[in-house]
């Protein structure tokens, strides 16, 4: 493999924004959840839980209630008072409509997905008709016509109930006229809606019980509470074989350790959100049938996509954030040592620059150029372009203004390798080229979707010998460019799993595709054809312990004089293929710790296989080879992270 | 309009006022002889006609034609009519003068003509997005159209809108102040109950250090040092040791 330096980085103060509310659609079995910061993701949890869209957010969007209504259509409504769908072809915001009631405290669908229901802070509660391109008013229903209101529904609403100013959190409605409430005063309360009365009450923390989804089938419950943990309620009889039936609490799960502001229950599992940004997803294990991996806890902390760019020549890191850019210089050393050494730093890494965006949007994707001279980032309805000079130690920022009025907003931004070239993904299905010159940018094509989808592209990948493109969209398969000549190459057979990385090696033009279920391709672009390697690692399958990782791999790499060399890294591992060495079955160690040492260590050197897997750096966010010699590592300490949330319940702890 | 002021035994008098119209100004005359006061016109009449009436009741009420009052009514209404037409005038000119100052603001303010062709030439975008300029610009003109409209003819109908203002829309600032403050309200209230007084919180440096003090060999607290401790004294010390360094090179290559 080879002697590398790595730098450690640590300084990218990455902290992810809260989830604030989950909907969970069982027909498609895909996961929206909402952050405090507006962004709105969705997981496909078939698809080994992988994020697979995201709307970026907004400053003035405060995400109250998400819901899923017939046909996959999504709507959110917040504290801004307006009703926002969601369009999940072209991933943007379709429309928004003001409800005119003021703030918006929670919204349901109706059972047939036909209707919208959304209480309002003025009292009322609105019906929404939706047709097929928008939501239209029906009625307005006052505070007392509540008969009036469906079943099922899960609403949220602000009362001063008792003397203590109890809240309360979550009411759920079940159709043989239970209400369910739970409140800050830490209660799970049943109320008989025919009598008004309270039929049974369970004080089950100490804290706010701030959550609560029930099951489609109504035997289940889950309510999620201000110190992290879950609580499980079940229908059971009363005795073996009694007919009569009581909700019983069952199990907590503790899996959080600030406020669960959501959760939502699936028909085999739980799945809880809250303000320490986890969304974790807790397989009940007498609904699943198949007891294998599957059945295991699924935490979510760590995005999906890549963050974070780098510019190898003049060795520079761009941390993207929701608001601002930040660019770094590596800092360097001159000592050596040996396998394992901390090597002091002779010069500290340097923060060069800080650029914020105007307007309240998020961005969306950034990108550096690899020889340092610009940075391209865009948000919702813009592309900024900025160019850089470099005198001595100062940075100079300039911004190329009169941007295209076409190019609105971008999902991907990626340079050539000789910084040339821009290609954009816009999220209308088209890729745009433009050439770089000194001060501005002429465009020269635009590849259009083809017939009649308009599909997202989300993922770009561009050949160092700036020949070829490769652009994945969510559904179709992996499309190879033609860039000299303009024109489509070739279409990678499609996939049933997203694509989650894609990267195109520099003399081979081989195109390695990572899945979201693990799995590794490599397609030979001048032969149209998958590689022998490819077709061998297939034949043979992975490694069931590679198969079995949780992070999806979010950056692909390769060594520029070694051909046979990929690098990729995923949250917990980073690992570079050797293609030459044979590959392993199930039965060897996929994690082999050390090379072999000496010539004698023959059963080492006969179980070597070809990935080379280290768990160091951990949890990594970003992993590069920056020359021959050199690595990067970006990681964040999931400690530094719970370090800057907001302040959580007090635990009472013996001895402190 | 003059008013009459109303005389119990006037009609008989008035009648033969009407009748015969030589009569009266000798009548007057004498009357005005008799109270010793200088007969000032028609105006002055009915004052001393009440005096004389307090004085001497038996006598009949004096005489007053119909020219005499016919003139004073007149004479009040020219007034009137001249008082009004003074006001007009007067609020016209007022008028006037602020419309001169609107359109001079206005030349102020207004953003120039090929900027304002390209915002409406611009894709319509979402409404929360709307500059605040464009609303100041759309209130400007919807104000300056509906002075033009009172201005000129009372009767005619305002003008709201153009039809040229179609890529954006106007919205009152007062209805978005309104909607921001409750939306700000809603987000205190939240905040307020999850994390204001009452609730019981703690801060993350303690959560985390829980398990620190619970170990068998104790050890500090996750945050022990507080990094954010004289920064602006630090970089001071920094760029002073940069300095200082610099000149003793200097010093020394000088040497």
């Amino acid at each position: 493999m080879g002697e590398f330096k790595v730098h450690r980085v640590r300084f990218f103060n990455y902290v992810p924004p809260g989830i604030r509310c989950v909907a969970y659609n069982n027909q498609s079995n895909r996961l929206a959840v909402s952050r405090t910061d507006g962004t709105v993701e969705i997981y496909n949890l078939s698809a080994n839980y992988f994020q697979e869209k995201f709307f970026p957010g907004h400053e003035s969007r405060a995400t109250e209630a998400l819901c899923w209504a017939e046909g996959q259509r999504l709507f959110s409504a917040g504290l801004n008072g307006e009703i926002l769908e969601y369009d999940l072809q072209a991933l943007n915001v379709k429309y928004a409509l003001d409800a005119f009631g003021g703030p918006i405290w929670s919204m349901t669908a109706s059972p047939s997905g036909s209707q919208l229901l959304v209480g309002c802070e003025d009292g009322s509660v609105k019906l929404f008709q939706i047709t097929p391109d928008n939501i239209q008013f029906e009625r307005n229903f006052d505070r007392q016509k509540s008969s009036a209101v469906r079943k099922m529904i899960v609403d949220r609403q602000y009362m001063g109930v008792s003397k203590r100013k109890c809240i309360v959190w979550g009411v759920a409605f079940l159709s043989d006229g239970t209400v369910i409430s739970v409140d800050s005063a830490g209660k799970v309360q049943f109320w008989d809606s025919a009598t008004g009365t309270l039929v049974k009450s369970h004080l089950i923390s100490n804290a706010d019980v701030q959550s609560i989804a029930v099951a489609d089938q109504e035997d289940s419950f889950v309510v999620g509470t201000a110190e992290g943990t879950i609580f499980h309620f079940q229908l059971v009889s009363v005795t073996s074989n009694s007919s009569e039936k009581q909700w019983v609490r069952t199990k907590p799960f503790q899996h959080h350790t600030h406020d669960v502001r959501a959760v939502a229950h699936s028909p085999t599992a739980l799945i809880s959100g809250g303000t320490d940004t986890h969304l974790v997803i807790r397989p009940l294990m007498e609904k699943v049938e198949v007891k294998n991996y599957d059945a295991a806890l699924r935490k979510i902390t760590f995005p999906h996509r890549c963050l974070i760019s780098c510019s190898k020549k003049k060795q520079l890191l761009l941390f993207q954030f929701a608001h601002h850019l930040e660019l770094w210089r590596l800092g360097s050393t001159a000592a050596t040592g040996k396998n394992g050494d901390t090597l002091p730093l002779s010069k500290n890494a340097d923060h060069l620059l800080h650029l914020k965006t105007k307007g309240p949007e998020n961005i969306i994707c950034s990108c550096i150029s690899p020889c340092g001279s610009w940075i391209a980032y865009s948000t919702v309805s813009r592309v900024f372009l900025y160019r850089l000079n470099y005198e001595h130690d100062n940075i100079n920022l300039k911004r190329v203004s009169k941007m295209p009025a076409f190019l609105r907003s971008a999902l991907q931004i990626m340079f050539s390798e000789d910084s040339k070239k821009l290609f954009v993904a816009s999220n209308q299905g088209s890729l745009h080229i433009f050439q770089l010159l000194e001060g501005s940018f002429k465009h020269l094509h635009t590849f259009q979707p083809q017939s009649g989808t308009v599909e997202a592209m989300c993922l770009l990948a561009v050949s160092p010998d700036g020949n070829w493109l490769a652009a994945s969209g969510t559904s179709a398969g992996v499309h190879v460019y033609n860039v000299k000549h303009l024109k489509l190459h070739c279409t990678v057979p499609a996939y049933n799993f997203p694509v989650t990385a894609l990267a195109i090696a520099p003399i081979t033009n081989n195109l390695v595709i990572a899945h979201s279920d693990q799995q590794v391709f490599e397609y030979s672009i001048p032969e149209k054809q998958y590689t022998e390697w490819s077709r061998n690692i297939q034949k043979q399958g992975f490694h069931h312990l590679w198969l079995q990782r949780d992070t999806p791999i979010t950056h692909i790499s390769f060594h520029p004089k070694r051909p046979m060399h990929i690098l990729l890294h995923d949250a917990y591992m980073f690992c570079i293929i050797d293609k030459s060495l044979p590959l392993p079955n199930d039965k060897t160690l996929l994690y082999n710790p050390l090379p072999p040492t000496n010539e004698s260590d023959v059963f080492r050197r006969r179980t070597a296989h070809a990935f080379k897997i280290s768990k160091i750096y951990k949890p990594l966010l970003f992993m590069d080879l920056l020359d021959e010699r050199t690595l990067v590592a970006v990681e964040r300490p999931l400690d530094d992270i719970i370090a800057q949330l907001p302040p959580p319940i007090k635990k009472k702890k013996f001895g402190t | 309009m003059v008013q009459l002021r109303p005389r119990a035994s006037r009609t008989p008098a008035s009648a033969e006022a009407m009748v015969d119209e030589g009569q009266p100004a000798s009548e007057e005359a004498e009357h005005g002889l008799l109270l010793g006061q200088p007969s000032s016109g028609a105006a002055a009449e009915p004052l001393e006609d009440e005096d004389g009436e307090d004085e001497l009741d038996d006598e009949a009420p004096e005489e007053l034609t119909f020219a005499s009052a016919q003139a004073e009514a007149r004479e009040e209404e020219r007034r009137v009519r001249e008082t009004v037409r003074r006001d007009k005038t007067l609020l016209k000119e007022k008028r006037k003068r602020r419309e001169e100052l609107f359109i001079e603001q206005k030349k102020r303010k207004l953003l120039p003509d090929f900027l304002l062709e390209q915002l409406t030439a611009a894709p319509h975008t979402d409404i929360k997005k709307s500059p605040g300029k464009l609303k100041e610009v759309n209130l400007q003109k919807k104000n300056e159209e509906c002075e033009k409209g009172s201005d000129s003819k009372k009767v005619k109908v305002q003008k709201v809108q153009s039809a040229s203002q179609k890529s954006y829309l106007a919205l009152r600032l007062k209805d978005q102040d309104l909607r921001d403050s409750r939306q700000q309200a809603a987000k205190a209230f939240i905040h307020n109950s999850l994390y204001g007084p009452g609730t019981n919180r703690t801060t993350v440096n303690k959560f985390l250090s829980l398990d620190n003090k619970r170990l068998p060999v104790k050890k500090a607290a996750a945050q022990f040092l507080n990094h954010a401790w004289g920064i602006q004294k630090k970089q001071n010390a920094k760029r002073f040791k940069r300095r200082w360094m610099f000149r003793k090179m200097k010093t020394n290559k000088s040497k």
